[in-house]
């Protein structure tokens, strides 16, 4: 807590609202699942920020595997059926 | 018009059910910053089906341009598509956000650096490790308070916003989360269909046990 008030001290000068930061945090803290943060609750800012951190970190991950997967795939695949699964998954 | 509804992963399926709700809060009319309610829905909808249009172009040339030159292991070939999907989500943000502008920008030096490396040896260090392993290392804080340490953990990684206030810097990481969500899904989406087209010629097509239903 004390540290939202220094910073809302610091930020005085730069007009930016404790408000402010506290909805785009309350916001950020939607976009978390909820497996890792329990939502509706008032959590403080730090843990939302840490949170978000390893969310980031294990969104990049999970990219880098598919990212390994798809390579995988595409090169065992040629354009057409790369094309035809294009088509399918947006139909899906 | 619905997005995606099958999900391979309950993080996604998550996703999909706060999309939808927050489609509807939108829908009431919320008061909040100018263009950000449009952002969320906008990751969940169109945007989807032309980013596809970006990757599947990628994607290809990635293909073409790896079968012609042994590009290596296929760490380095994963790693290919991740840069191109990466750029596509970039591109597909149309340069309103600090972190895809970064990736752009990256990526084209980049690629001026990976091909004179590839003249002389395979090796592209991805700047985005580097900046997380330099975040490790150093960990230094300026002002006292662990919030700010924890903010200049977020700036490192998400691309470009290193020196961004810290309003802004939490404006971009709600954008890119919700860039990285999509994603995700829209990989995993594509790589399902690809292994299971792939699964049924291999198999002969017809009368295949597998389920076509990813």
């Amino acid at each position: 807590m004390s540290s939202r008030r220094s910073r809302s001290r610091q930020s005085g000068s730069s007009r930016i609202t404790e408000e402010q930061i506290s909805e785009l945090v309350s916001k950020l803290q939607d976009l978390l699942p909820e497996a890792r943060l329990q939502s509706n609750a008032r959590v403080p800012s730090a843990r939302v920020l840490q949170e978000t951190c390893n969310y980031i970190r294990s969104l990049h991950q999970e990219v880098d595997d598919l990212s390994v997967r798809l390579s995988e795939l595409l090169e065992t695949s040629d354009m057409s059926s790369a094309q035809a699964a294009i088509i399918r998954s947006l139909l899906m | 018009m619905a997005s995606t509804s099958s999900s391979t992963t309950p993080a996604a399926a998550e996703v999909e059910e706060r999309g939808r709700k927050r489609k509807r809060a939108d829908g009431a009319g919320s008061t909040a910053a100018g263009g950000a309610e449009a952002q969320p829905s906008k990751w969940r909808t169109r945007r989807e089906h032309e980013i596809y249009s970006s990757k599947l172009l990628e994607a290809i040339r990635l293909v073409r341009a790896g079968s012609s030159s042994s590009s290596g292991s296929g760490a380095t070939r994963g790693r290919a598509v991740r840069e191109a999907a990466d750029r596509a989500l970039a591109v597909a943000a149309r340069g309103r956000t600090h972190w895809s502008r970064a990736i752009l920008a990256s990526r084209r030096r980049r690629f001026q650096a990976v091909r004179r490396a590839r003249l002389r040896a395979p090796a592209t260090p991805p700047s985005r490790h580097n900046a997380a392993a330099s975040a490790a290392a150093t960990g230094q804080g300026s002002s006292a308070p662990p919030l700010a340490e924890k903010a200049r953990m977020l700036g490192w990684l998400v691309p470009g916003c290193r020196r961004l206030s810290f309003p802004t810097l939490l404006e971009e990481t709600t954008d890119y989360i919700e860039a990285l969500q999509m994603q995700v899904r829209t990989m995993a989406a594509l790589a399902e269909a690809l292994s299971a087209i792939s699964a049924n010629s291999s198999s002969g097509g017809a009368g295949s046990s597998n389920s076509s239903a990813a």
